[in-house]
Parts: structure tokens; sequence; C-alpha cells
């Protein structure tokens, strides 16, 4: 049994989990970041259950979290082979390539500004190659002088 | 441990800055065309503010002060979520779903679920967030696609998250307002008896017919009944004896829905091959 205090702060870790969640599958338009939004929603309401499932002591919740990790499991095995059957269709990870499926009554989504490409190009660890003697001979500084 | 607010239900005011400093911040932070660093910036301290915000609901309706270990992996977890759903690339998405994962599993630890959050790590972590990243790699065109720069309606998007999130949270203090006044300290043995013991008559209406159908599963649900702790050092035990004792016809029904999804992947995958090689073969 966990207090009723912890219980409201689970819940709003949850809640706000699943509001973040919602917010990204509404907007982002990349496949693989729209299932990445739900499987947040998922552990919004994961968490959420637990916390019920501890503050009654009574273990369904937890039942019920062990099945929503079953079906995420599924979900995503079978979305990500439709997600990379559209990609071979389309050669994009884009939802709105596919918005000919859409209603009729729907406007056309059109980018009518794209913004600048501002990636910044990485500046990559240097890595030194091994099994290179160093500059200078520094095997006579480790011999003693006098013994 | 004294008390640390004597209301119970959160200022309203305080809640209607927080949502509206999360919308602001949200729709700061989506890809979008008009872009700029100083905008960026100014959305991720929105954004600390919002959730300090909200954290200060949580103070009035609970104490979230008190527990540091659950205030450091519930900020982990909701500041992972937010990048996750704010990054442009979808590679550095993932491995922030990864860390969100990583909190998540650390809130359910401390709320006392030892199997969900070590399978938290396993399952997702280890096997749905790594197909992700496989797939990911296979499909991710070079360089950072532009679809990945823009978001459909993110003012929209962000008002509407923003707003179910302040609902929920009002809905979250009502629900503790309503309860005894016990903040900040653990429900005494007896205190959590009695609490159970209000539930009890359709528990035990329930472990009655199981009684009748099977004496060996009305063992196996002993642990389930009330006044039985939780959290004690046999959860895993318990859980197991729960799901495999009352659930098990579920268990059954999501083992064969793990072998349809299986053979349902694999079927999509090579009806698509086939017919490629159909059509080589007829050009040819």
């Amino acid at each position: 049994m966990i207090p009723a205090t912890m219980l409201t702060n689970a819940l709003l870790v949850g809640a706000v989990l699943f509001c973040l969640g919602l917010v990204g599958i509404l907007t982002r338009r990349n496949l693989i970041v729209m299932f990445l939004s739900a499987e947040l929603m998922l552990q919004g309401v994961s968490v959420t259950l637990v916390a019920w499932s501890r503050y009654h002591g009574d273990w369904g919740g937890q039942v019920l979290v062990v099945f929503v990790l079953t079906v995420a499991a599924c979900e995503a095995a079978v979305a990500l082979v439709f997600v990379l059957q559209a990609f071979a269709r389309t050669g994009r990870l884009d939802a709105s390539a596919w918005q000919a499926l859409r209603e009729e009554s729907l406007p056309r989504v059109i980018d009518h500004e794209l913004p600048a490409d501002d990636r910044v190009v990485p500046t990559w660890p240097h890595l030194s190659p091994a099994g290179v003697l160093p500059e200078g001979d520094d095997s006579r500084s480790l011999e003693r002088d006098h013994v | 441990m004294d008390p640390v607010s004597t209301t119970a239900a959160p200022s309203g005011l305080l809640l209607a800055g927080s949502v509206a400093s999360l919308a602001a911040a949200l729709w700061l932070l989506l890809p979008k065309a008009s872009d700029t660093v100083a905008s960026r910036r100014l959305g991720f301290l929105l954004g600390a503010v919002a959730l300090s915000g909200f954290a200060a609901t949580g103070r009035s309706l609970g104490c979230v002060g008190e527990d540091a270990v659950f205030l450091t992996v519930a900020g982990i977890a909701v500041i992972s979520g937010l990048a996750t759903i704010v990054t442009r690339s979808p590679v550095y998405s993932a491995i922030w779903f990864a860390m969100t994962l990583a909190g998540v599993s650390g809130v359910l630890l401390v709320l006392g679920a030892q199997f969900l959050g070590v399978a938290t790590i396993v399952v997702y972590a280890g096997a749905i967030l790594v197909m992700f990243l496989f797939v990911l790699m296979l499909a991710q065109p070079s360089g950072m696609a532009p679809y990945d720069r823009v978001s459909n309606e993110p003012m929209l998007a962000a008002a509407a998250g923003a707003v179910l999130l302040g609902l929920l949270t009002l809905s979250i203090g009502r629900l503790s307002a309503a309860e005894p006044p016990a903040c900040c300290r653990m429900p005494s043995r007896a205190q959590a008896v009695a609490a159970a013991s209000v539930v009890a008559p359709s528990t035990d209406a329930a472990s009655k017919d199981d009684a009748s159908k099977d004496d060996e599963s009305a063992t196996l649900i002993a642990p389930a009944q009330p006044g039985g702790d939780t959290g004690d050092a046999n959860e895993v035990a318990h859980l197991g004896a729960e799901l495999f004792g009352r659930h098990l016809f579920a268990v059954e029904v999501a083992g064969v829905l793990l072998l349809v999804a299986l053979v349902g992947a694999i079927a999509v995958v090579s009806r698509g091959e086939a017919t490629e090689t159909d059509h080589r073969r007829e050009g040819r």
C-alpha cells in the first residue's frame, strides 16, 4: 500500500506523460516518432494503473500493465512492418505522403515554407591511433639516475 | 514531517499559469518553420517554468518534495518525454524515449512494482526500442528530412495537450481533496486494514465464487486478499500467482496474440517480396 500523497504524485506523472504523448502524436509527421509518442501515452497509462493498483492493494492493475506490455510489443512489431512497407513505396517516413487517403472535404497539406536546414555539422571526437610511439623519447625519463 | 499545505485543492491561478506556459513552451519547442535558437531557448525556459508549476501544484496536492528519489526519477521521465516529442532527429527522439523508460521504471520501482519496473526496461528498452532503432536505421534517409522540421498544427495541439493536462490535474486535486487529510504520513496498519475492509464485500464475494469453483485457485489468489500488503519481498511471486491463477485465460489469449502478431508481420513482409519477384519474372 502506498499513501494517498504518493498516489496523487504518480497520477500527476502519468497525466504529464500521457499529455506529452498526445501532443507528439498530433503534431509530429514522422511515422516512427508518432509511434514513439503512442508508446509514451502507454507509459503514462501504465504509471497510472500501477499507482492505483498499489494504492488499493489489488493486483489487477499490475496484471493489466503486463498485458499492456504484451500488446505494445505486438503493436510495435506489426506497425513497424507497415511503416517499412510504406517507406519502401514512398521513400519517406512522412505521414503526409499518404494524404491521398484523406477525406474529400479535407484540404491538402502543403508545406509552404520549409525551415532552413540548420543542421550543425557534428565535430566528432578525435581518436588517437593506437600503437604509435609519441614524439620524443620518453624511455630515458623512466630510468633512475643512480641506484 | 509536517503537512506541507492545508489546502488540498490546487490554486487555480497557479494551475492556469502552468497550463498557459506549458502550451507556449510546447508551441515554441515543436518543430516549426519559424524556428530560431532564441525561440527554442525561450521554450526550454518556459517548459522549466511550466514543469515546476505543475510540481508545485502537485506539492499542494500532496508532498512532492518529501521523496527525493521519486522527484528525481519523475523529473527524468517527464523531461525526457518532452524531449522525445520535440527533438528534430528521430534517432535522438528514440534515445530520449529510452531515458523516459528509465525514468518510468524508476517511478514503478518507487511505487513498489518491482517486476513491472524491471519488465519495462527489459521489454521496452531492450526489445521494442531496439526494434524502433532498427527500423530507423533501415528507413531513415540521409540527413535531416524536411518533414522532421515541420509539424502539423503545433499551436492547437500544444493548447489541447496543456488544457487536457490542466483538467487532469484538477480532477486529481479533487480526488485528493475528497480523501481524509493524510498528508505526508504513511497510513498505519489499522487504517490500511480499515480502508481495505470498505472494499472487502465484493472481493470476498468474488473469492467465494472462486473457492466454490476451485479450491486450488482460491489458495493461489490468497495473497490478493484485502489486508495482504502488496509491498513485501514476495511481490513477484504474488504477481505471478495472480497472473497465472485468476488471469490464466488472459495469459493464454496474450500468447495467441503474440503468435498472431508474429505470423502477421512475417506474412505482410514476405507477400510484398513475392509480388516483387513475380513482377521481375514477368518483366523478363
